[in-house]
């Protein structure tokens, strides 16, 4: 119990301080989490808009986009984050109460609970935009996807983390090997709406499950028959397996560095 | 007290392996001053580090009663772009202390005046070196662990870290790593030497300095 505290201490402090060192440096603040995503959000709905497209099963075009696009950037922030949360702050390894993955799921939680807003308020500007009413169809199943997205993220951040420090090409590998999934993973269409054969190759993809979920407990219009939510849950417990084990494999040769 | 039991610590190197700690036996008291000995590399640093728990070892057992600092006097866990107060407020989070008294507290002891509410990266090492020891010296510990005390700011200074350690002897014990004989006698009564993989333990700093220098 007493060992439980300490880590909730710890996560909480580090948590504050990642919030100060990544937010708190220029004027604009936490509005910089924000400009990302709506950048985002916007460049492609100028897009849909001047195609004359609409979104899916009846999705408003704006919200369909940030259902997508939200919960993508937050597993991609997560992996990047998580992946160097350990080499940016070794020297807080030197107070004995930090762990390494103290470190990890600090970053974590607050990319968690940024995405959360800026989930919000994308979508409360995409119904004023739209005219529409506001309303999730079940909140839970928002948060849950959101949570997988983030979980997937750290999972695979700490293996490339633990993985960056026998390779050092793996560092700059990553951004390249992750760039596929922003076309694989449902950002732009829903899957139902594809051909039976590429349905099949792109339902191995967890992140497209992850994004369909947060999509059908958001909109009252939508939901896909063919995701579940225990197959990212299992690909996020495998990932996060391999990459606890690698992050012990790692405790020990961090000092030598 | 803090007790090893048969730790050893290695380090790879180019070709074979650095032996820090070699199956050492040794028990540190409690409420009293040791110094620990040794040239450069002989892996004083390393030896704190074990003993804060910031550091495993090979193989071997490390006990500990009661609570143990962070290695001080080193400045590696400030984040630079951070002020002096949040870092302060940081590390008394993580120790679950009141923040506000700890922030007082390190304050007046580190005499940086309005540097206090600068970022980090903006401090000499000597002013680096003043907060940390405010810093620790601001929380509760049963062993301090002081990493060369003899690279911290100037004589006023020191005899004021002085005055705080004499104040919590008894109570606190006092670990210091420093090559320097003179350093340590100047804080501890008792004193070990590390030499080659093996620490050997003195009940007089004159006692250890001889074994240094020999």
């Amino acid at each position: 119990m007493r060992a439980l505290f300490i880590t909730w201490q710890v996560i909480y402090a580090v948590l504050l301080r990642e919030t100060k060192t990544r937010y708190g440096q220029s004027q604009l603040g936490y509005v910089w989490a924000l400009i990302e995503p709506t950048l985002w959000v916007g460049t492609f709905a100028g897009m849909y808009w001047f195609l004359g497209r609409q979104g899916p099963s009846g999705m408003p075009m704006f919200e369909f986009l940030v259902s997508g696009i939200v919960p993508f950037a937050l597993f991609i922030e997560s992996v990047s984050r998580s992946a160097t949360a350990i080499g940016a702050n070794q020297g807080l390894l030197y107070y004995p109460h930090v762990r390494p993955l103290d470190l990890v799921v600090a970053r974590v939680l607050l990319e968690y609970a940024t995405k959360v807003v800026v989930f919000a308020l994308l979508m409360i500007a995409a119904a004023c935009l739209q005219g529409t009413p506001l309303r999730a169809d079940q909140p839970l199943k928002v948060f849950l996807g959101l949570v997988l997205a983030s979980g997937l993220g750290m999972g695979l951040g700490l293996i490339l983390c633990g993985l960056g420090l026998f390779f050092s090409v793996v560092e700059r590998l990553q951004s390249t090997l992750l760039r596929p999934l922003f076309w694989l993973s449902g950002l732009f269409y829903s899957i139902d709406e594809l051909p039976s054969a590429a349905q099949k190759v792109l339902l191995l993809n967890p992140l497209l499950h992850v994004i369909e979920i947060v999509r059908s407990g958001w909109f009252v219009t939508h939901e896909s028959r063919l995701v579940t939510i225990w197959y990212p849950l299992l690909w996020t417990t495998i990932l996060l397996f391999f990459g606890l084990t690698f992050e012990r494999v790692a405790r020990r040769r961090l000092h030598h560095l | 007290m803090i007790q090893f039991d048969q730790v050893t610590k290695t380090y790879p190197k180019r070709n074979g392996l650095n032996v820090v700690l070699d199956a050492v036996d040794v028990t540190f008291p409690s409420g009293v001053g040791v110094g620990i000995l040794g040239k450069n590399g002989a892996g004083k640093s390393t030896l704190l580090r074990l003993i804060a728990g910031v550091e495993h070892p090979d193989s071997g057992r490390i006990v500990r009663e009661g609570t143990v600092s962070w290695p001080i006097g080193f400045s590696g866990g400030f984040a630079g772009s951070l002020t002096g107060e949040e870092n302060c407020r940081f590390v008394a989070r993580i120790y679950g202390a009141d923040v506000d008294e700890v922030v007082g507290f390190a304050m007046d002891f580190a005499e940086l005046g309005e540097y206090f509410e600068m970022p980090v990266k903006t401090y000499s090492s000597g002013m680096r070196a003043r907060l940390a020891f405010g810093l620790s010296m601001a929380l509760d510990f049963d062993a301090y662990l002081v990493d060369e005390v003899t690279a911290v700011g100037d004589s006023a200074f020191k005899a004021k870290c002085k005055a705080a350690f004499a104040q919590r002897s008894g109570r606190s014990s006092i670990i210091i790593v420093s090559h320097d004989p003179g350093t340590i006698r100047s804080y501890c009564t008792q004193c070990a030497v590390l030499k080659d993989g093996k620490l050997v333990y003195f009940d007089s700093v004159d006692a250890a300095e001889k074994e240094y220098q020999a």
